[in-house]
């Protein structure tokens, strides 16, 4: 299935570049929990097959608790977290971790906002101290400067990411049309120019006050620990941050399962081809009906044996590529995306018939057999896949902590998705993947595209830019 | 004011206990009867099992004009196989939970299979027969070079993608096979069909010049066996050693602005082409170029980004091109980025100060220190996943060297001083002779660009 994480997801700085993940043996795996006196929770998991551990700090805070006028706040205040705190000075959080032969970084989406480091594990103390430290006492440091500079850099972020790439604001498009004006999640994290011009240094200021507190985080410690140790470290650097209730609750993000009509909007830009693209509104995340509306994505788009790649792309060859990808929520619907790329000539109503066509036949009689097996084994890989490293582990136990309160969700999810019956999966798909449950965009070109007729390249240099240097 | 005065209690920075012995997985290597060479590479606990298979089947050998004939048939080698048709080999290759992905380059053809190990046997008897019987059926090889057409005008598009194609165009002589898009132009690929692509696989495709790559955790997996049923059916002649092209460059300084009117950012590539791994610079070059640009706290990012706000980063890399036997194979050296439009000019000059300051004054030694523990140190965080492993050591043999090279490189790391990184570094980015492609507005660019006088500035476009 097609990662809609980047899309929705802003981090702090390029990464090094990260390999494909594998798998440790979900099977195995076991996590203990604790909470210190001033509401931080813990959760702890050993593995020592490798030397490493990775620290991961979950705060329940996103972009959905921003208000009118500053998006993107949530996310320029994670890069301010990178700027120092009271003992550790300028780029020191990154300096110490990374010459301490650790890596990290910081995201933010719609509904957390997480840091993390893995570090080889005779270097776990020091990754403590330094989130402790600017839990604890960011303020101290941060200032107008980091406020300008960073501000440039997460502006340029955005042109790079979306603004100066070809559908780049696709999906802040698509999720402004499924969720409606006002709504807490119908701008994405990374804000609007404007909003990121106009944030003060008292508005982050007043965020931290409000949104980061000890009793607002889940911290988990994942790989080759000693828990014991590790507790006793996280009550030493913790311990004595103040807990605080300053926190408001997010705006409410509950909205009627479907949109109730079909929502249409063309984009005429200069983009190399036409495209149609399509959110649906599904599921909550933490459903048996979220598992079943992500099979049915998988079993129509996910892959290269989906019915939507098979008939656009293979049998009607209408299409460059054909997929679908799912955004998982929990505070509000979650959100499919269909992406559709057309090949030369083609027009959208084409595609458009035969999405129909397809998922209307698809909801009318369900998976087959073979198709669920299919489904099942590609999301148990990609589970396999995210608790395959000590990082994936330990944000798949904070992410089920803040979310859902209980990170041992993390370790049954596999069986969750594969406990889901094809009677679900269809009925998932009748409820959600209807026409008058969708918001269209269409893309139409305004040049005409392959003027150049020296055509492109795949070189990959720039690609590999993030290759990693040690190689 | 009252919380910049924290209420925590502070605790001196802790010093760190004793790190852990960790080494590079060293591979078992062994020849099938077949010829086909087979690493492995038991990963406790690693479950998903990564396969990589290196084919001898280089861009060069190309036929002339048929320029993306080596990545059409890498992507034809999972449509059909003489047991699954296209669509059942698709199917059954997602019933095991299994990628199989396939990609051509210089120094040859790349596929890669993850698959957890419950399901290795059956995924590695498809990716066999992919090898081995690859059905190339007519409709679907031509629906690939459809396809492949209908991606090129996407690429184009990209600002970092465009960038990458022109720096190859004006660093490689025009006969030279670097010079040109990997997966070919829109000219060639429309010659390519499945008798090409055939043609293609019979003359470079073969066991005895193949490796694969096996790495995981493999408790309880009789490897041998399995090989033995799977690759070890695989059947084909011997051949003789391909002799490896020498890659020559210009790096004459000079820009070229690829014209892209109302672009809100300039895309940056500064590259020139160096030292591959099997010259001793190599670790000292790693380190130097790490220092340079490796990460957000390297000298361009801490200007670039840091302190001006240029840019979300900046990265000097090397890249491998194509390595030889004899050790006359080359990398790329580059910087690569995205700046703001008006911000272009003073991110250029910026990065031409940083460039000449580190001629003018070398590293320090502080910066070398904490570069050698995070290159050293990140091994054993870098290679927690099977495919991590696995994609290494395929790299190791695809460019010609021994199996130990990565743990000997951790090793040549820690031993390389200050002096030797500046000199490496200093070597890999002469500033005047780089070759700058900026992939912006070049009404807006091109005036402050040529102020700089970083050389001739040539506008071509987009």
């Amino acid at each position: 299935m097609r990662d809609l994480s980047h899309s929705a997801i802003e981090g702090t700085y390029m990464p090094m570049g990260h390999t494909a993940t594998q798998q440790a043996g979900s099977g195995g795996l076991t996590a203990t929990e604790h909470r210190l006196a001033n509401g931080l929770r813990v959760v702890l998991s050993e593995d020592h097959l490798t030397p490493v551990a990775a620290v991961c700090l979950w705060y329940d805070v996103g972009s959905r608790h921003e208000v009118k006028g500053r998006t993107g706040l949530a996310h320029l205040f994670e890069h301010l977290m990178f700027q120092g705190s009271a003992q550790v000075k300028g780029n020191g959080h990154f300096e110490l971790v990374q010459g301490a032969g650790g890596s990290l970084n910081g995201t933010t989406s719609f509904e957390r906002t997480n840091y993390f480091e893995t570090m080889p594990a005779h270097q776990l103390e020091l990754a403590l101290w330094l989130e402790a430290d600017r839990m604890g006492s960011l303020l101290a440091a941060l200032d107008e400067e980091s406020m300008e500079n960073q501000r440039d850099v997460v502006k340029n972020e955005r042109r790079q990411r979306y603004d100066n790439v070809p559908y780049g604001t696709a999906f802040e498009k698509l999720v402004a049309m499924a969720y409606p004006e006002g709504h807490p999640y119908h701008h994405t994290p990374i804000g609007s120019m404007a909003d990121l011009d106009a944030a003060s240094l008292e508005d982050a200021r007043n965020f931290f006050r409000t949104y980061y507190a000890p009793n607002n985080a889940v911290l988990s410690v994942v790989g080759d620990i000693d828990p014991e140790q590790t507790l006793a470290w996280i009550e030493k650097y913790f311990g004595t941050i103040p807990g605080h209730d300053g926190k408001q609750p997010p705006r409410d993000g509950t909205l009627p399962e479907t949109i109730g009509e079909q929502l249409r909007e063309v984009v005429e830009e200069e983009v190399p081809a036409r495209a149609l693209m399509c959110a649906y509104r599904l599921p909550q995340d933490g459903t048996r009906e979220a598992d079943a509306a992500d099979l049915a994505l998988t079993v129509l788009g996910g892959g290269e044996s989906s019915r939507l790649h098979n008939r656009l792309v293979r049998h009607d060859r209408t299409a460059v590529a054909a997929g679908f990808g799912l955004l998982r929520l929990a505070g509000a619907p979650s959100l499919g995306w269909l992406d559709v790329k057309t090949s030369a000539g083609v027009e959208v109503p084409a595609i458009e018939a035969a999405v129909d066509e397809e998922l209307a036949r698809f909801a009318a009689e369900g998976p087959t057999p073979e198709e669920m097996e299919r489904a099942q084994a590609q999301l148990e890989r990609e589970w396999l896949d995210q608790l395959a490293t000590v990082g994936g582990r330990a944000d798949q136990l904070c992410r089920y902590a803040v979310l859902f309160g209980d990170p041992q969700l993390a370790l049954t999810a596999v069986q969750r998705v594969l406990d889901i019956t094809a009677e679900e999966v269809k009925a998932a798909a009748a409820a959600r993947l209807r026409p008058d449950n969708r918001a269209v965009l269409v893309y139409e070109p305004t040049a005409p595209a392959a003027e150049n007729e020296n055509a492109a390249d795949t070189e990959n240099a720039a690609e590999n830019e993030n290759e990693e240097a040690a190689k | 004011m009252s919380d910049a005065t924290p209420k925590m209690s502070f605790h001196p920075q802790p010093q760190g206990g004793i790190a852990k012995p960790w080494a590079f997985p060293a591979p078992e290597r062994a020849t099938l009867p077949n010829g086909l060479t087979v690493l492995r590479c038991h990963r406790p606990g690693q479950q998903v099992v990564a396969v990589e298979v290196n084919l001898d089947a280089p861009l060069d050998a190309e036929p002339q004009g048929l320029d993306g004939v080596a990545t059409i048939m890498a992507r034809a080698l999972s449509e059909g196989t003489d047991k699954h048709s296209a669509e059942d080999f698709a199917a059954e290759l997602e019933r095991c939970g299994a990628t199989l992905d396939a990609h051509a380059d210089h120094p040859g053809v790349r596929v890669s299979l993850e698959v957890p190990a419950s399901r290795l046997s059956k995924a590695l008897g498809l990716l066999a027969d992919a090898l081995r019987a690859p059905a190339f059926p007519d409709g679907e090889v031509e629906r690939l070079v459809r396809n492949r057409l209908d991606e090129i005008p996407h690429e184009q598009a990209n600002p970092a993608r465009r960038a990458a194609k022109e720096l190859s165009k004006e660093l490689f002589p025009a006969d030279s096979r670097m010079s040109r898009p990997r997966q070919g132009t829109e000219e060639t690929v429309e010659r390519i069909d499945a008798a090409a692509v055939r043609a293609f696989y019979e003359a470079h495709v073969r066991p005895a010049t193949a490796t694969a790559v096996v790495v995981g955790d493999l408790t309880g997996i009789d490897l041998d066996a399995l090989l033995g049923d799977t690759l070890g059916a695989w059947t084909g002649n011997t051949a003789a050693p391909r002799p490896v092209p020498p890659v020559t460059a210009d790096d004459t300084g000079r820009v070229v602005i690829v014209d892209r009117p109302g672009a809100v950012q300039t895309q940056l590539l500064i590259g020139r082409v160096g030292a591959d791994r099997h010259d001793r610079v190599w670790p000292a070059q790693v380190l130097g170029v790490y220092c340079l640009g490796g990460t957000l706290t390297s000298r361009l990012d801490r200007v670039l980004r840091e302190e001006k706000g240029y840019t979300y980063g900046v990265r000097a890399f090397g890249q491998v091109l194509r390595s030889a036997p004899d050790g006359t194979g080359a990398s790329l050296l580059a910087i690569s980025g995205s700046v703001d439009t008006e911000s272009t000019g003073p991110a250029l000059e910026d990065a031409w100060k940083v460039l000449r300051t580190l001629a003018a004054e070398g590293l320090t030694d502080a910066e070398r220190d904490v570069a050698v523990q995070n290159l050293v140190g990140v091994a054993p965080l870098k290679y927690e996943t099977a495919a991590a492993v696995a994609g290494t050591l395929a790299d190791q043999v695809e460019q010609h060297l021994p199996d130990d090279y990565q743990a000997q490189l951790y090793a040549r790391l820690a031993d390389t001083g200050t002096v030797e990184a500046t000199a490496a570094a200093v070597s890999a980015f002469p500033s005047d002779r780089l070759v700058t492609i900026l992939v912006g507005d070049a009404s807006a660019i091109a005036e402050p660009v040529r102020a700089l006088g970083i050389g001739e500035v040539e506008v071509v476009s987009g």
